[in-house]
C-alpha cells in the first residue's frame, strides 16, 4: 500500500475545558466517552482495545488504566496507559494502529482526561530535590524562559510573531464553545505584549492556563470501519516521535527539540512534505513552542520562524490555518488531556463539523505533541502524526 | 533593589543529599568549597546532574573529578514569579552555566544585577549557605569574573 490508509479513526468526542471544575478525571472521562459514542453512533461493547494518556491528577495511583475501564464498563483485550505528557494522544493513535495490526485488538479508545486544576500537584522527584528546586527554577516557564533567552541569542525573534501568535490563536478560541469561559475575551497585539513577564523573557500570555478536561477518539482498521456501517473517517497515514532527543549531549543546542527527527519520520511515512499539509495542529504550551516546532517540522528555515508567521495567514481562512479551536493557550490546557485538545481539533476539521471555524481545504492535516519538561535542555517528548482524508 | 515580595508560605527548598543516586563525594567537596562532576571512566566523558550510569556507555563506570569552577552563561532566566519557598528572592536569576569542561549546570547567578546578564558573559562558581534550621549545606551558585 502507497499510503497507510489501513487504520481509521472514526470518530471523536470532547468535553469544554473548564478552570477548576471541581470534577474528577473519571467523571470528565465518562463525558468524552459519550460523546465518541454518540459521534460514531456505535455500541461501547465494540471497543476491545483502550489507550489511556498518564495524568497530573490520577498519576498517584498505577493501576489508573484499569480503574479507569472499571468506571467506565470496558473489558478490554488490550490496554496501554501512555506516560508521554502532552505526546500520549497522539502516541496513543500510533500505539493503537500498532495494535490493531498485529491483532491484539480491533477498535480501540484513545482516551485523555485530567482534572490537574482540580487536584493537588504531583510531583516528578528525581534530581529536582537536589539540583532543581533549591536553585527556583520555576518550573516549565522557567525552562521555556530559558529556551526562549538563548533562541533569542542565535536567532531572530521577533515580539511581533509572538503577538501574532497569541492574537491568532485567541480570534479562533471566541468561536470555540468548548473553550475555557476565562479565556474567552479579545486580545490585542498590545494586551499580550503588556503581560507581565513570569520567567523573564517568558511573559504571563505566553504560557497555558492549566484547566480540566477530557478528550476521546476511536481507532479500528478500515476495514472493520465498513463493517460497522461507519461512512466518514480519516486515517493517520505517518508518525514519528523521539523522546530525550540528544539527551547524552551535555551541550547540546536547548532549542533543538526532538521534531528535527520525528517530522522527517512521520513525512516519509505519510509521503508528502509539509508544503503538502493543509493545516496545522501544533502542540502550544507556549508560544515560543509554536516557532519552534513550525521550524524544526520543515515550514521554514531554523531561525526563520518570526519571519515565516509574519508572512503566512495562520487564520482559519489563511494560506495554513493554525490551532483553530485555540489551541490550549487561548482554550485552556487540561492538564496532561491538553495533547488531545488540538488533535479533536483536525478531526473536527476534516470531518467537516468545526462550524463557523471551518477550514476550507481539509485534505489533511499535521498534528504534534510535546511532553515532559527537563533539567537545561530541550522538552522531552516531541511526536508528529499527519491524518488524511480517505 | 526595594521591592515587595509575596509573603512566604514555605521555607527555600533544602537539598535532599544522596536522593536518587549516591551524590555524597560532591557534596563533601563542596564542603571544601570543591566543585566536582561526574565522568564516565572509559570515554573520559563528563556529565551533569549526577547519573547512577555513563550516559556514553550505560555502564556504571564512573568517577567524580574536580573542575575548575570557570565557565560561560549559556541562556538565562530572571524568575519574576518565584517557585514556592523562594517568594522573597525576586527577582532572581536562574542560569544554565556552561562550565569549560563540557557540562551545563542551572544554577543562581549572584552579585550581577538582572539587567547585567549577557550570554555568553564569563562566570565562576562561589558558594550560598543553605540552611533548613539543623544542618547547612554549601550550594553552588556563579558570580561574574
Amino acid at each position: 500500500m502507497a499510503t497507510r490508509k489501513d487504520i481509521a479513526i472514526v470518530g471523536y468526542g470532547e468535553t469544554p475545558t473548564v478552570l477548576r471544575s471541581g470534577r474528577s478525571s473519571y467523571d470528565l472521562a465518562a463525558e468524552a466517552l459519550e460523546a465518541v459514542l454518540r459521534h460514531t453512533g456505535v455500541d461501547k461493547n465494540v471497543i476491545d482495545g483502550v489507550c489511556f494518556a498518564e495524568t497530573m491528577s490520577e498519576t498517584a495511583n498505577p493501576f489508573w488504566g484499569v480503574y479507569l475501564c472499571e468506571q467506565l464498563g470496558l473489558e478490554p483485550s488490550w490496554m496501554q496507559v501512555n506516560g508521554l505528557g502532552g505526546a500520549s494522544t497522539i502516541g496513543g493513535v500510533a500505539r493503537a494502529a500498532a495494535a490493531i495490526r498485529d491483532g491484539l485488538c480491533e477498535t480501540v479508545l484513545v482516551l485523555s482526561a485530567d482534572a490537574q486544576s482540580s487536584w493537588p500537584p504531583t510531583e516528578q522527584g528525581a534530581q529536582r530535590f537536589e539540583f532543581q528546586y533549591p536553585v527556583g527554577l520555576n518550573g516549565p516557564p522557567g525552562v521555556f524562559g530559558l529556551i526562549t533567552q538563548r533562541y533569542r541569542h542565535q536567532y531572530d525573534l521577533r515580539d511581533e510573531a509572538l503577538a501574532k501568535l497569541a492574537v491568532t490563536q485567541r480570534r479562533h478560541a471566541l468561536m470555540n464553545p468548548n473553550g475555557t469561559e476565562k479565556l474567552r475575551k479579545p486580545l490585542t497585539e498590545d494586551q499580550y505584549l503588556a503581560s507581565p513577564y513570569v520567567s523573564e523573557p517568558l511573559r504571563t500570555l505566553d504560557s497555558v492556563m492549566v484547566c480540566d478536561g477530557a478528550n476521546a477518539m476511536l481507532v479500528t482498521s478500515t476495514e472493520n470501519a465498513r463493517r460497522l456501517g461507519l461512512r466518514r473517517w480519516v486515517h493517520p497515514i505517518g508518525y514519528g516521535e523521539a523522546v530525550n532527543h540528544k539527551g547524552t549531549d551535555p551541550l547540546a543546542d536547548i532549542t533543538e527539540s526532538g521534531f528535527t527527527v520525528a517530522a522527517p519520520k512521520a513525512f516519509r511515512q505519510a509521503e508528502l512534505t509539509p508544503g503538502d499539509i493543509a493545516s496545522v495542529h501544533l502542540y502550544d504550551d507556549f508560544l515560543i513552542a509554536l516557532i519552534l516546532t513550525l521550524e524544526q517540522t520543515g515550514f521554514c528555515d531554523v531561525g526563520e520562524g518570526s519571519k515565516f508567521v509574519m508572512e503566512t495567514d495562520l487564520s482559519y481562512r489563511g494560506t495554513l490555518p493554525l490551532n483553530t479551536s485555540g489551541g490550549q493557550i487561548s482554550a485552556g490546557q487540561p492538564g496532561l488531556a491538553g495533547g488531545g485538545v488540538n488533535a479533536v481539533e483536525a478531526l473536527r476539521q476534516l470531518f467537516g463539523e468545526a462550524g463557523e471555524r471551518q477550514i476550507a481545504d481539509v485534505r489533511n492535516a499535521m498534528v504534534t505533541g510535546i511532553g515532559m519538561i527537563p533539567y537545561g535542555k530541550n522538552w522531552g517528548v516531541s511526536n508528529v502524526l499527519i491524518l488524511e482524508q480517505p | 533593589m526595594t521591592q515587595q515580595n509575596a509573603p512566604k508560605n514555605r521555607p527555600r527548598p533544602f537539598p535532599r543529599l544522596n536522593h536518587y543516586t549516591d551524590t555524597q563525594p560532591f557534596w563533601d567537596a563542596t564542603k571544601e568549597h570543591r566543585l566536582l562532576i561526574q565522568y564516565c571512566r572509559e570515554t573520559g566523558r563528563p556529565q551533569w546532574f549526577p547519573r547512577s550510569a555513563s550516559l556514553a556507555t550505560g555502564r556504571r563506570d564512573l568517577e567524580w573529578r574536580e573542575v575548575s569552577g570557570r565557565g560561560t552563561v549559556y541562556s538565562f532566566t530572571i524568575a519574576r514569579k518565584p517557585w514556592p519557598g523562594h517568594e522573597d528572592r525576586v527577582p532572581y536569576i536562574c542560569a544554565l552555566v556552561e562550565l569549560e569542561e563540557g557540562v551545563r549546570m542551572l544554577a543562581n547567578l549572584v552579585r550581577v544585577e538582572p539587567g547585567d546578564v549577557r550570554i555568553g558573559a564569563p562566570v565562576r562558581v562561589a558558594w550560598e549557605t543553605l540552611s533548613d534550621g539543623d544542618s547547612t549545606v554549601e550550594y553552588p551558585v556563579f558570580e561574574p569574573v
